[in-house]
């Protein structure tokens, strides 16, 4: 198919395009195409969406079909936000792949021999991811809180709008926050260069704090898991509508994601501008 | 030009690289040979600035990789062909890292064209033969049109006609003023490409020469010569100047030359069925070289074999 004209091709090699120096918006504009080419991404993120909004929808019904009234303790928008289990998995995993999934092909040699300047890659990668998981974790939320509060409204429990700032404040406050654990995935894909290692370990963040607590007394969780970003989000998030021995004050909420993230990141930041690609 | 100077890399308690230095010259093919395991692939590797020396320096156009400010103006590889995401098809795969040069998407066509894979560019990378995945790396190694070209073992996987294709590719580059610097661990493939060669063996550098002169500096070139009268040609020979040893019949002449040879048993009148010059082979010459410095040497018979492994 490609052989004997091959061997009479005489397309020139020269290229009559002038030389211009490689700037960081190309970077960021190849990262761009990198993910906006890959079927994964659509797949994993159509996927994240379903999951999530199909999941609010099921448990919505069930409590609509079975109960006269929401659990006492539960605002009808926390409440429709149940499906949010599987977007933080999924963007996490997403955050994971878009690193982890280069080192394991090789792919990350041809990034670095393109872009030479690590720092440029990095920061790339990052500018890239984080719009993305922000406009996921939007609609997913969105979608969440639509669909539930249609479901439960159908079945007349008491339901809210966007026009109430707490409900507002939890269903954008938990999307906005979404590229939190993608971030940390992202980082954790730099260090640990693994998909299992780093995908096993950041799940292993999100959800193990989660299991885990209830095992231990109140003290632990108070002053140790009130410091995991999970709590340290939800305090900004749930803590005006909900009551939890893992919630700060919002402001120190807000102090313990940013310390996680800039942790990861600057981790991640050194050792993938030292180490041997 | 690519300077190499002084360099050593270690991993952990393993010497990769030592003390190696080197230039490669524009304008010619310069063959990178030494045995798997040499250090051939670490060097390419520092010189593209994915690993950094232990000590030592490189420099591409006398700055460091990091700093050219055109990288694939500068330099294109090929490292891992099959070493992407198989996910994207040939089109979409070159045009992300075209975007990432700052090279215009037309680029990327003009390539697929030159390495005749123009016809599948639509298809998913993921699914090409090992050949075709060279011919993709090549292509990707061209975006730039750059002035230097580094070919990791690019003949691997490839068919004869893939093979031929390759080296006429070389040279038309190498001609064309550019630098380019191919590695192999198989000496029969520089015999016919390559203009210069550099010898690399445990992580030093055992040779920096013409080919030419590679062949020369080399022991095992002698004449064979067949005689009925072998017995009495032999001291005649030895009076000449030559050394001669008897194996199977057939007189092994060093030390003077086919025509002298000729010259003394015509005045003798000794009849002589076969006059033949034996060059050694370059990869003769090559494993007399690198004896001494392949990692994984099993005497005579195992060295022969890890020097053809793929």
């Amino acid at each position: 198919m490609m052989t004997t004209e091959t061997m009479t091709t005489t397309v020139a090699l020269t290229s009559s395009v002038e030389t211009r120096s490689a700037t960081f918006r190309h970077t960021l504009a190849s990262e761009w195409l990198k993910l906006t080419t890959l079927r994964s991404t659509y797949v994993t993120l159509g996927l994240g969406v379903t999951l999530s909004i199909a999941m609010t929808a099921l448990v919505c019904l069930a409590v609509g079909s079975t109960q006269d009234e929401l659990p006492a303790d539960l605002a009808p928008a926390t409440f429709s936000l149940v499906g949010n289990l599987f977007a933080l998995t999924i963007s996490a995993v997403f955050g994971v792949m878009a690193v982890a999934g280069e080192y394991s092909s090789g792919m990350i040699r041809l990034t670095l021999t393109a872009t030479p300047r690590r720092s440029r890659v990095f920061w790339a990668k990052l500018a890239v991811l984080s719009p993305i998981m922000l406009v996921f974790g939007l609609i997913t939320t969105l979608g969440m809180f639509l669909v539930g509060q249609a479901v439960l409204g159908a079945y007349g429990l008491p339901v809210t709008d966007l026009g109430d700032p707490d409900a507002r404040r939890t269903v954008l406050g938990i999307g906005a926050l979404m590229p939190v654990f993608p971030l940390i995935g992202l980082a954790l894909g730099f260090l640990l260069r693994s998909t299992a290692g780093a995908i096993t370990s950041v799940l292993a963040l999100l959800w193990l704090p989660v299991f885990l607590v209830e095992f231990f007394p109140m003290w632990w969780r108070t002053n140790i898991f009130s410091l995991f970003p999970g709590a340290g989000a939800d305090s900004l998030t749930l803590s005006h509508v909900d009551d939890s021995p893992m919630y700060s004050d919002p402001a120190i909420g807000a102090l313990i994601v940013v310390a996680w993230l800039a942790a990861f990141i600057s981790a991640a930041y050194v050792s993938f501008s030292r180490r041997d690609a | 030009m690519i300077e190499v100077n002084d360099v050593t890399k270690r991993y952990g308690e393993t010497v990769a690289v030592d003390h190696l230095s080197f230039a490669v010259q524009p304008g010619i093919v310069t063959g990178f040979l030494g045995p798997n395991g040499a250090g051939k692939t670490t060097t390419m590797r520092m010189i593209l600035g994915l690993d950094r020396p232990t000590s030592g320096s490189v420099t591409v156009s006398g700055r460091s990789y990091q700093d050219l400010p055109a990288p694939m103006h500068e330099v294109g590889a090929l490292l891992e062909a099959k070493a992407m995401q198989g996910g994207r098809t040939a089109r979409q795969h070159l045009r992300w890292i075209a975007r990432a040069g700052g090279l215009p998407a037309d680029r990327v066509d003009e390539v697929l064209e030159a390495v005749g894979l123009s016809e599948v560019a639509n298809r998913k990378a993921g699914g090409f033969s090992l050949g075709m995945s060279q011919r993709l790396g090549i292509a990707t190694a061209l975006l730039g049109d750059p002035r230097i070209l580094i070919f990791d073992e690019p003949v691997n996987g490839l068919d004869p006609e893939g093979i031929r294709w390759i080296r006429s590719l070389l040279q038309r580059l190498a001609a064309e003023g550019r630098t380019v610097l191919l590695s192999s661990h198989l000496m029969s493939e520089m015999e016919e490409t390559a203009d210069h060669i550099l010898v690399i063996g445990r992580g030093r550098l055992i040779a920096d020469t013409s080919i030419a002169e590679f062949m020369q500096r080399s022991s095992g070139s002698h004449v064979r010569v067949i005689s009925p009268q072998g017995a009495e040609l032999v001291p005649l020979l030895e009076q000449a100047g030559a050394t001669v040893t008897v194996s199977d019949g057939a007189l092994m002449v060093t030390g003077i030359e086919g025509p002298r040879i000729a010259a003394v048993a015509n005045e003798h009148r000794i009849e002589i069925h076969e006059l033949s010059p034996r060059r050694a082979s370059l990869e003769e010459a090559f494993m007399e070289l690198t004896r001494d410095s392949s990692d994984y040497q099993g005497g005579a018979v195992g060295t022969a074999a890890s020097t053809h492994a793929a």
